[in-house]
């Protein structure tokens, strides 16, 4: 144990790196499809049948309120016992299931609270002017609410990213899977997980750009 | 409706894209011919990652052997030591490769091939530390083992009041150095990893008194398998009676631990 080895630090860098796209990829896709399936949730959340709110509420109760990690466990290692065909699920697809279902349920709640937060009066102008219920809500209500919406999806999009750090647990190699594997190979604890500590915070670092570059688009009048 | 079916077509391109990326990400070969074989990549030297990043050890050039004898494929999944039983009993491995020690609660669930390493179970300590010497000497001390091993039952088979308090580790080197950094008092695990450990990390560390038990280690397979473990054994068989274990042993250690 002789202090700080910079050198390591420097060497390992690369070896990580390599793992950098099943990160990156794992993390886009959850997203893309928990922003789908999380909008999908909030409408059928909105829904005036008891049953299909109350159930989409429990969903997204559900999901928010337990660890990540206790999802990916339940579905790649608990549900095969009842499921067997489940066992066919590989690591890299059942992670993105997993976080884009765990998402959804973040992504819903900002989505709902974002499309409240548009007044009520753009509903009822948008209505007024005979478009239905749905036309008013595509054109008029939720381009607005996504403005707002955008700052908090950025949140979740990065609490995404750092939440693909457990998926080595079901034997995905994603850059903290690599750097476990070299920090125990190497007795470097503090050098490896401080190099892949610096990637994410630089992947969060242009996820943070990305959304403020956005922000300030939208801001400007337009629209996605 | 334009919208709406943008909306789909996205999302159909996103599958696509998906199940695309995915198959280059997974390398997913599981033909009838091989074997994939569940590893932790982080139990030096048995199985970890050289400098460029390349899985080695001691189980990697014995898998290796016996796929070349039985004349299959072998591939290496590696995944947290925690999720390896996971991953075998949902059939994404056929076995674990990482030291598994034989025990009754293992026997009911799994079929061992036959054993590849003999060993004892031996306490690391703080060099300074003459105190402990054996599982009696631990009774008010921490201790640490790794998750899902076999030391923790090792010891609470000997504690049965409850006097010695276990911590566990997700990782072994974890543990090594949590002794180092003085936040337990001792770790139980296998006597040659300490050995290697102590060795090459540079922790102020020693083994403690002589080896607590002796054990083996082998490969579990989930029941119904017998015609590959049949396959395995005859393998290993072969490795011990031309001397091949002894080989791949003594790359990786100063002693053999194939030696029974």
């Amino acid at each position: 144990m002789n202090g700080f080895d910079f050198k390591y630090l420097l060497e390992v860098f690369p070896i990580i790196i390599r793992a950098l796209p099943v990160t990156i990829v794992i993390s886009i896709f959850s997203m893309a499809f928990g922003l789908i399936l999380g909008t999908a949730v909030t409408f059928l959340r909105r829904s005036s049948l008891v049953f299909l709110n109350k159930s989409f509420n429990l969903y997204v109760s559900f999901f928010r309120g337990t660890p990540l990690m206790v999802q990916l466990f339940i579905f790649f290692f608990g549900l095969p016992q009842i499921i067997p065909v489940l066992s066919k699920v590989n690591a890299f697809y059942a992670s993105i299931l997993v976080l884009s279902i765990n998402a959804s349920a973040y992504i819903s709640e900002v989505i709902k609270a974002t499309i409240d937060a548009v007044d009520r009066g753009q509903l009822e102008a948008a209505l007024s002017l005979g478009m239905t219920k749905f036309q008013a809500m595509e054109r008029v209500v939720l381009p607005q609410a996504f403005k707002i919406a955008l700052l908090p999806l950025g949140n979740t999009f990065i609490s995404l990213i750092q939440g693909t750090a457990i998926t080595f647990m079901i034997g995905l190699k994603d850059i903290m899977g690599v750097s476990k594997v070299s920090a125990a190979s190497s007795y470097r604890f503090l050098e490896a997980y401080l190099a892949v500590g610096i990637i994410y915070w630089i992947l969060t670092l242009i996820v943070t750009r990305l959304i403020n570059y956005l922000s300030y688009k939208l801001s400007k009048g337009g629209v996605i | 409706m334009k919208k709406i079916i943008l909306l789909l077509a996205v999302l159909a391109a996103l599958f696509g894209a998906v199940v695309f990326i995915g198959a280059s990400f997974t390398s997913e070969s599981t033909g009838e011919n091989t074997l994939v074989i569940g590893m932790s990549g982080g139990y030096k030297p048995y199985t970890f990652t050289d400098e460029s990043g390349n899985l080695v050890g001691f189980e990697v050039d014995t898998w290796e052997e016996i796929g070349k004898r039985i004349g299959k494929n072998i591939e290496f999944q590696t995944a947290d030591f925690s999720g390896l039983f996971g991953l075998l009993d949902s059939g994404k491995i056929d076995t674990i490769s990482n030291q598994i020690t034989v025990n009754e609660n293992r026997l009911e669930k799994y079929d061992f091939s036959k054993p590849y390493v003999y060993y004892g179970a031996q306490l690391v300590v703080a060099a300074g530390n003459d105190e402990i010497v054996d599982l009696g000497t631990l009774k008010g001390k921490k201790v640490g083992v790794s998750l899902g091993s076999n030391y923790e039952e090792m010891i609470k088979t000997f504690d049965t009041e409850g006097l010695i308090e276990v911590i566990t580790y997700e990782s072994y080197q974890g543990s090594l150095q949590d002794v180092a950094l003085g936040r337990i008092e001792a770790v139980l695990n296998d006597r040659l990893a300490g050995m290697t450990a102590i060795e090459e990390s540079g922790l102020e560390l020693k083994l403690a008194g002589e080896p607590v038990e002796m054990l083996f280690n082998a490969f579990p397979f989930a029941k119904g398998n017998e015609v590959v473990i049949d396959e395995v054994n005859e393998a290993i068989e072969a490795m011990y009676a031309d001397g091949t274990f002894e080989e791949i042993s003594l790359k990786w250690f100063p002693v053999n631990i194939t030696d029974n």
